[in-house]
Formats: structure tokens, C-alpha cells, sequence
């Protein structure tokens, strides 16, 4: 789902990209955020609480919480509600604590 | 007998006297328990220590955390966690001090022992051993809670009969007859013939009030904690001549902070962007697998230096009956169970296998300093 129409804002989206989401193929504008563009698509589920599992979705939408960690490109504890799609990056749920690369 | 200062070294004293009967004892705490030093230390419980003496208390400090929620009957988890302690050399001059602190350690029953590049690569496999000449390493080393371990203290204290008032300043003393006889608070006066100044980094200010000059100084130091990540480092890093140290907490984030010896005296404990900087910077250079953690608090804390960076425990020479325990230079949270059991047991006319005398200001007009080669 995404906002065609808007009173005051316009969209200028640019042309179809993509990327992949836990392997799966995904299409987005450029312009928008991995989160944008995830939820356009219909993913709700995001993350996992770290303790009891429970589904997290998107939250502040705004780069505060930590409610959407995913994996991008190999690098946990990424913030994709701000930061933007880019062709071909593959982006991945994180389940529990970030494992970072050593 | 009243104790001015509620963190770690207030309560455990406090506790320690109860359980040996002295149960009259009032605890004052100027703001609430640990919102001194201890609330903001960096926790590390470290038994490699370059001093008889310090490294006497660790040791038998360390035993008594193992098992401190049983020791003060506390229904909580103190939050012991011994994934050892790896001190870095980066000079010759530190790799053969390590060596002459491992023969001060095994002679009190540390279990530490020096190990190569590989063998730090093999306690620490991300570590970047450049400029590194070799470590030493103690399994039982670690940290603790601090908050839990001071509430574990005063919880037991209170259940033996030991009141703790919060919120409330000393204004001064009453001497009489060269004999302390009375505290003057802002909620009124209590009599006392024994007062322990357990106040930290304002010990020499509380000793001033009785005429009593101490050497103790307030020194700022400054700790950052990360967002958390997996595990992927269980011991403490440090390093004395980079004067940094790391460690990552159960729960996965990292704290780290570093010594200043540019810091200049007095009770700032405000945070600066250029620590921020700095210690980020210092710590990925021995760490970089931390180079892309974003940071999520910082805050600072003050050392009560002394002279020569060990405690004082002391009477005042123009007030019997008040002593100063205080002076702990940035490693007072560790030392604090077996420091409380030798303060008691003076108090109390126990006999102790650590002679107290040892600890006396007189140290510095005798020139008898305690010198303490590692800390940071």
C-alpha cells in the first residue's frame, strides 16, 4: 500500500528498483525507506522481542527504538524505517541480538 | 555510631558491624544509596593487583562476592559474572611489571598467569594485537552489579537493625574533650562517639570538618555504554598504558571508559563530547569489531584519589573516635567486602590477619606510601 494521492505533498518516485528480503525479491522506489517499501509490500512482522519472541512492527517509524532491526547487507542492528532502499541490497529479519562482524 | 555516605563502602561497613553486634549505627546518605561513586563505577572485580595488600583484599573480596546474595541474605542476583580480566602490555616497562605483579599475586592465591599474542588471541579472538607484547589473565576476575551489591548490604543491615536516612546532609561535628560526641545534620543533630566518614570524594572535606587534613581528591572519570549485541567478549580489557578499559555486560552491551591524566582535580562529573571521541577512537584500535556500535549513554563519575592511589583508613588525629574510610582511587567496589570485614573487626576488637595500621594517613608523613603500580 502506498499513498498515491496526497492534498499537499506530490511524489516523485523515480523508476521500479529492487531488492531482496530474506532472499525474496522486492520491488520499491528509490526514494523510499527499506520500511516504506517493506510494508508497501505487506510485510507487518519485523523483529522479534529479544526476551519472549513476540512480533515487533514498525514503531516510531522515526530512528529511535529499536523495534526494526533487520540485517542489511550483513550488518545487524540496522535502522530501516530511515534508511533508504538501494538496488540489490539484501536485507534480512534479525532474530534476537545483532551479531556483529569481528 | 553514625556512617556519613551510603554507597558501597557505607553500606558493607554498616553491615559488617551489625553482624558483629554494633547495631546501634545510623547510616546518612546525602542523596539516595549508591548516587555517589558507586552508582557510576565501572563494576570491574579485579584480584591482579601489583600491591600485597590490594591484591589480599581482592582475593578475598572476590570470595565474598561469589556469594554475597548468601553472605547479606539478599533476595535479589548481586550480578556476578567472572569472564576473567585480559591486562594488555604495551611497553617493556609494563610487560616486566606484569611479570613482578604475578609473583605479588601468587603469593596471595591469585590464579593469574601471563600469556602471548596467541594466547590473547585465544581468550579474545577479534582483538588486535599490534604494538602488544603479551597479557595477563585471571578467570576469576569479572564484575558485579553495583547497585544490587550496595542494596544487598544495606537491605541487610536494616534487617539487623542498622537505620539508613537518605536525603540528608551533614553540616559538621560535635568534638568534646578531643572526642567526637555528636553529627550535625539538616534534619538535626545525633549524638555519636564513633563517626566513619565513608564519604568518598567529599571524605577530606567531612575530615576538614573536624580539623583533620586528608589527602583525598575528587577526579573525574568518564564510562560510555552501547546499544547491546550478541556475546562476543567475555573478560575484561584493559590496557594501563593506553588507560582504557572494556568489558561487555551479560545483557550484550559495552561499556568502556578511560583514565584522563589530564583531568584535572575537583567534583565535575559532567560529560564531554571529547571523551566521547576519544574513547571511542582509543578502543577500536585494540577493538575494532566495536567500531560500528552506536553509543546510547555516557555519564561520569569521580574518583577519591589518594597520594599513593590506595585507600586511607584512619582516626583523626584531633577527634578520637572519628575515622576515615575513604580514598579508594577508582577501586573501592571491589576491594569493599574484605575492606568492611578489617574495618568491623577494628571496631569491634576482633583481630584480623591484615594489619589496619598499614592503611593510616601517617603512611604519607613516614613516607611508607602503599604504591600501587596498575590502575586505571
Amino acid at each position: 500500500m502506498r499513498i498515491k494521492e496526497h492534498p499537499v505533498l506530490s511524489f516523485e518516485r523515480g523508476g521500479k528498483i529492487s531488492f531482496y528480503f530474506n532472499g525474496q525479491e522486492i520491488e520499491a522506489y528509490p526514494t523510499e525507506t527499506i520500511a516504506a517499501a517493506l510494508h508497501a509490500a505487506g510485510v507487518r512482522k519485523l523483529g522479534e522481542s529479544p526476551e519472549l519472541h513476540r512480533p515487533r512492527g514498525l514503531f516510531c517509524a522515526i530512528g529511535n527504538c529499536s523495534s526494526c532491526f533487520m540485517i542489511v547487507d550483513g550488518e545487524p542492528n540496522m535502522r530501516i524505517c530511515v534508511m533508504k532502499v538501494r538496488p540489490g541490497i539484501r536485507v534480512e529479519e534479525q532474530k534476537g541480538k545483532g551479531v556483529i562482524k569481528t | 555510631m553514625v556512617i556519613v555516605g551510603g554507597g558501597i563502602i557505607g553500606c558493607s561497613v554498616a553491615f559488617e558491624l551489625a553482624k558483629r553486634g554494633r547495631r546501634d549505627v545510623l547510616v546518612i546518605e546525602q542523596g539516595y544509596l549508591t548516587s555517589g561513586a558507586t552508582g557510576r563505577c565501572g563494576a570491574g572485580i579485579r584480584q591482579q593487583w601489583g600491591s600485597v595488600l590490594n591484591a589480599a583484599l581482592a582475593v578475598e573480596s572476590t570470595q565474598i562476592f561469589e556469594n554475597l546474595e548468601e553472605h547479606t541474605g539478599y533476595e535479589g542476583d548481586c550480578g556476578l559474572n567472572q569472564g576473567g580480566y585480559l591486562l594488555v602490555a604495551y611497553t617493556q616497562k609494563e610487560w616486566e611489571q606484569f611479570q613482578r605483579n604475578l609473583d605479588v599475586q601468587h603469593s596471595v592465591g591469585v590464579d593469574s598467569y601471563a600469556v602471548d599474542l596467541e594466547g590473547i588471541k585465544g581468550i579474545v579472538p577479534h582483538i588486535n594485537t599490534d604494538g602488544m607484547l603479551g597479557a595477563c589473565f585471571c578467570a576469576k576476575d569479572g564484575h558485579a552489579d553495583p547497585f544490587h551489591c550496595t542494596y544487598a548490604y544495606a537491605r541487610g543491615a536494616q534487617r539487623m537493625g542498622v537505620d539508613i536516612e537518605t536525603y540528608t546532609q551533614v553540616l559538621g561535628f560535635e568534638v568534646d574533650g578531643g572526642r567526637i560526641s555528636s553529627v550535625k545534620t539538616d534534619k538535626g543533630n545525633v549524638g555519636a562517639n564513633v563517626v566513619l566518614n565513608c564519604a568518598g570524594n567529599r571524605a577530606a572535606q567531612m575530615a576538614a570538618l573536624v580539623g583533620d587534613e586528608l589527602p583525598i581528591a575528587p577526579e573525574r572519570h568518564q564510562i560510555l555504554i552501547t546499544e547491546p549485541v550478541a556475546h562476543i567478549m567475555s573478560p575484561m580489557v584493559m590496557s594501563f598504558h593506553r588507560h582504557f578499559y572494556v568489558q561487555q555486560t551479560p545483557h550484550g552491551s559495552v561499556i568502556m571508559g578511560i583514565g584522563d591524566p589530564s583531568e584535572p582535580v575537583g567534583c565535575n562529573v559532567r560529560s564531554s563530547w571529547q571523551f566521547l571521541e576519544h574513547c571511542a577512537w582509543l578502543v577500536t584500535q585494540t577493538l575494532p569489531a566495536f567500531r560500528n556500535l552506536r553509543v546510547v549513554r555516557q555519564w561520569a563519575g569521580s574518583y577519591d584519589m589518594s597520594p599513593d592511589r590506595n585507600p586511607i583508613i584512619s582516626e583523626a588525629g584531633g577527634a578520637e573516635g572519628f575515622f576515615t574510610i575513604a580514598g579508594f582511587s577508582g577501586h573501592g567496589f571491589m576491594v569493599a567486602p574484605r575492606t568492611a570485614i578489617l574495618v568491623a573487626n577494628h571496631l569491634t576488637g576482633l583481630e584480623d590477619s591484615l594489619d589496619i595500621k598499614r592503611f593510616s594517613a601517617s603512611r604519607y608523613k613516614e613516607g611508607e606510601l602503599l604504591l600501587e603500580p596498575s590502575v586505571v
